[in-house]
């Protein structure tokens, strides 16, 4: 346990002196918070002033004075629809759905004809869907105030077409709403904990090898399984600091970026970092031990990079898969590292209620992994192939 | 003491189907008794290194035994490692850290107290002549400057056994000047010393014993004079040659 501790000071103080992967580590923990934030609440908030005003935009509003009517009693705002609105709508600068109405829109409505009036948009945008149908919705109000009055003076009762009568009840909590955009948040701090310590990882193992200093360092008397303890600890460690000063971080902007919507949208409070911080602490041990390791098969700093670059790509990935499964919350979900921990931040996000067996059992996977690659790092310090092939 | 009796050890070589194993060393055996600076002398690629792999505990031998003090380098390499100081083909330092804290690391590691360090690492950079070095950090050092520091590690213990792979190599005079006073200090305290090389200089002027190492065979063993004797030349280089030469080649396997 001495030479434990004697390479984790050692470590502790190269890693320190490493200035430029302190840098970088400390740019990435510090901005992802305000960047993650600013690109959110940029995201909600426009589209929730738009829908509010009611803004619809309409093409050649002088064929219809009936539709603009009937908007302006509604009010609803009438824009005029650019020249080139259909080049917009492609391109994203316009995200509203643009309203055409035909030439002989108003001699086709005094003849009680049924006009067809088209509605322009691009699905592909997706921050356009909500302004979309609120236009839907108004021209949907102005077809039932018309067909209303067109009975009326039949002497048809209205209530004749109204068969049935629909009542949305939407289930999702309130914070649910943006959880689609939501996973961004978990996700930045996933990534962090992934790539945070990578720079340290790599210097302790692959950097041994580089430097040819992992030979004589394993002719002392010290078993593997010290060296290799006390190296972790340092990554874990610096890993740690990383994910906490990023959440720190997220903590700082979400003060300074008021944005009502985006507080509606989610919670994160003082137990959601508590919850981030157990979540995201044992990941970032696992994480540790998984780059060191794969670290460990590369001759120099190069080679280590391209063997964890697909750990980290292959942690990233499948983090977001759940996103695109349509039943949420299954339990092999936690028993997949990466996958377990954004479940389980969504979910604390959304402001749903966490069991404790949410976060025991992706701390136990992780400690399992954990252990799992501090014996295999430890066998591989005495394979001849690894102690003896320098790059 | 170090005893080396009939050791062999071979690599896989290529990928695939035309892998092969080569041996790098065949049959090796010699003894390097105390108190004494005993030399591998043979060309590259001899299996001098090898042998002092062995030796150092990081490689398995294939057949054969090899003991340093006694102890069997396989059955108990934490022990041979705790009496034994090598200087390994590897020299690699922390260039982060300064030469001071790069020789107090390994002082940790084997357990010395530091005060028992602190006083060494200022009695070994007396003899090195490194004191000035002391207090920096090793990057931007040079080949010698290296060496010194590692050599320095890799005494810290005051270990009885010192195993050294071409300690000499890219040093400068004075550094090998200083090198060599060291070495016979250390002998003339009753060491034992064992240190592969393939400068024949270096081997009169210091060595007590010389095993001449070829095709990864020990091939001939005694002193310089002896072996000039041996083989019938007058100078150790022509002995060295003929000696080395005579040697059956290692059949490829």
């Amino acid at each position: 346990m001495t030479a434990a501790w004697a390479v984790f000071a050692k470590e502790l103080t190269d890693a320190l002196r490493d200035r430029r992967a302190l840098a970088i580590a400390l740019a990435m923990a510090l901005l992802s918070g305000p960047v993650v934030f600013a690109l959110v609440s940029n995201l909600v908030s426009g589209i929730e002033e738009r829908v509010q005003k009611r803004e619809i935009v309409l093409a050649a509003q002088e064929r219809a004075p009936t539709l603009v009517n009937f908007l302006q009693r509604a009010g609803a705002t009438v824009v005029a629809a650019p020249a080139d609105w259909a080049e917009q709508l492609r391109s994203g600068r316009l995200q509203n759905a643009v309203v055409v109405p035909p030439e002989d829109f108003e001699a086709k409505l005094a003849r009680g004809e049924t006009v067809t009036v088209e509605v322009a948009f691009d699905e592909s945008h997706d921050r356009a869907q909500p302004l979309v149908s609120a236009a839907l919705r108004t021209l949907q109000a102005f077809n039932r105030e018309l067909g209303t009055q067109r009975l009326l003076a039949r002497g048809v009762s209205p209530r004749v077409l109204a068969a049935i009568e629909v009542d949305e009840r939407n289930l999702a909590a309130a914070q649910a709403r943006g959880a689609r955009l939501l996973f961004i948040v978990p996700w930045a701090a996933l990534i962090v904990a992934i790539v945070g310590a990578l720079a340290v990882a790599i210097d302790v193992s692959a950097g041994e090898r580089e430097r040819g200093s992992l030979e004589p360092l394993l002719m002392n008397p010290v078993p593997a399984w010290a060296i290799v303890l006390g190296k972790w600890a340092v990554v874990m460690l610096y890993s740690v600091a990383i994910v906490l000063l990023t959440l720190a971080g997220f903590l700082v902007s979400i003060r300074l970026i008021t944005s009502e919507t985006l507080a509606a949208l989610m919670q994160l409070g003082a137990r959601e970092l508590w919850l981030f911080c157990a979540v995201l602490i044992p990941f970032a041990a696992l994480m540790a031990a998984v780059n060191m390791l794969a670290a460990t098969f590369g001759r120099t700093h190069k080679e280590a990079q391209t063997y964890v670059s697909y750990i980290a790509m292959a942690a990233q990935f499948s983090a977001v898969v759940p996103i695109f499964l349509t039943v949420r919350d299954t339990t092999w979900q936690l028993l997949v590292p990466s996958v377990a921990q954004l479940t389980v931040l969504m979910k604390a996000l959304r402001g749903e209620p966490l069991s404790v067996f949410d976060l025991l059992l992706p701390a136990a996977v992780c400690a399992t992994g954990l252990l799992a690659c501090l014996y295999a790092q430890a066998r591989l310090l005495t394979r001849e192939s690894i102690v003896f092939s320098r790059g | 003491m170090i005893e080396v009796v009939q050791i062999a050890k071979s690599f896989e070589s290529g990928a695939g189907r035309r892998r092969v194993r080569v041996p790098a060393v065949v049959d090796v055996s010699f003894t390097a008794p105390d108190g004494a600076i005993t030399a591998l002398l043979g060309p590259n690629g001899a299996g001098k290194t090898t042998t002092l792999r062995i030796l150092a505990t990081l490689m398995r031998p294939e057949a054969g035994q090899a003991r340093i003090g006694g102890i069997d380098v396989t059955h108990d390499p934490q022990a041979v490692r705790a009496a034994t100081g090598v200087l390994s083909d590897a020299r690699g330092l922390y260039v982060r850290l300064t030469a001071r804290e790069n020789i107090v690391y390994y002082a940790r590691l084997r357990g010395v107290p530091s005060a028992v360090a602190a006083r060494r690492i200022g009695e070994l950079a007396e003899l090195l002549d490194m004191s000035a070095l002391l207090d920096r950090r090793v990057d931007g050092f040079s080949t010698g400057e290296r060496m010194k520091v590692a050599l320095a590690r890799a005494l810290i213990h005051d270990p009885h056994h010192l195993i050294l792979d071409e300690p000499t190599n890219g040093l400068d005079v004075m550094s090998t000047r200083a090198l060599r006073r060291l070495l016979l200090q250390l002998r003339d305290a009753g060491k034992c010393l064992l240190f592969s090389t393939h400068i024949m200089q270096e081997v009169e002027a210091l060595c007590d014993e010389i095993v001449i190492v070829a095709h990864g065979r020990s091939v001939a063993r005694g002193s310089a004079a002896a072996l000039r004797a041996q083989s019938g030349c007058a100078t150790l280089e022509d002995a060295f040659v003929s000696l080395a030469l005579a040697a059956p080649h290692a059949e490829h396997a």
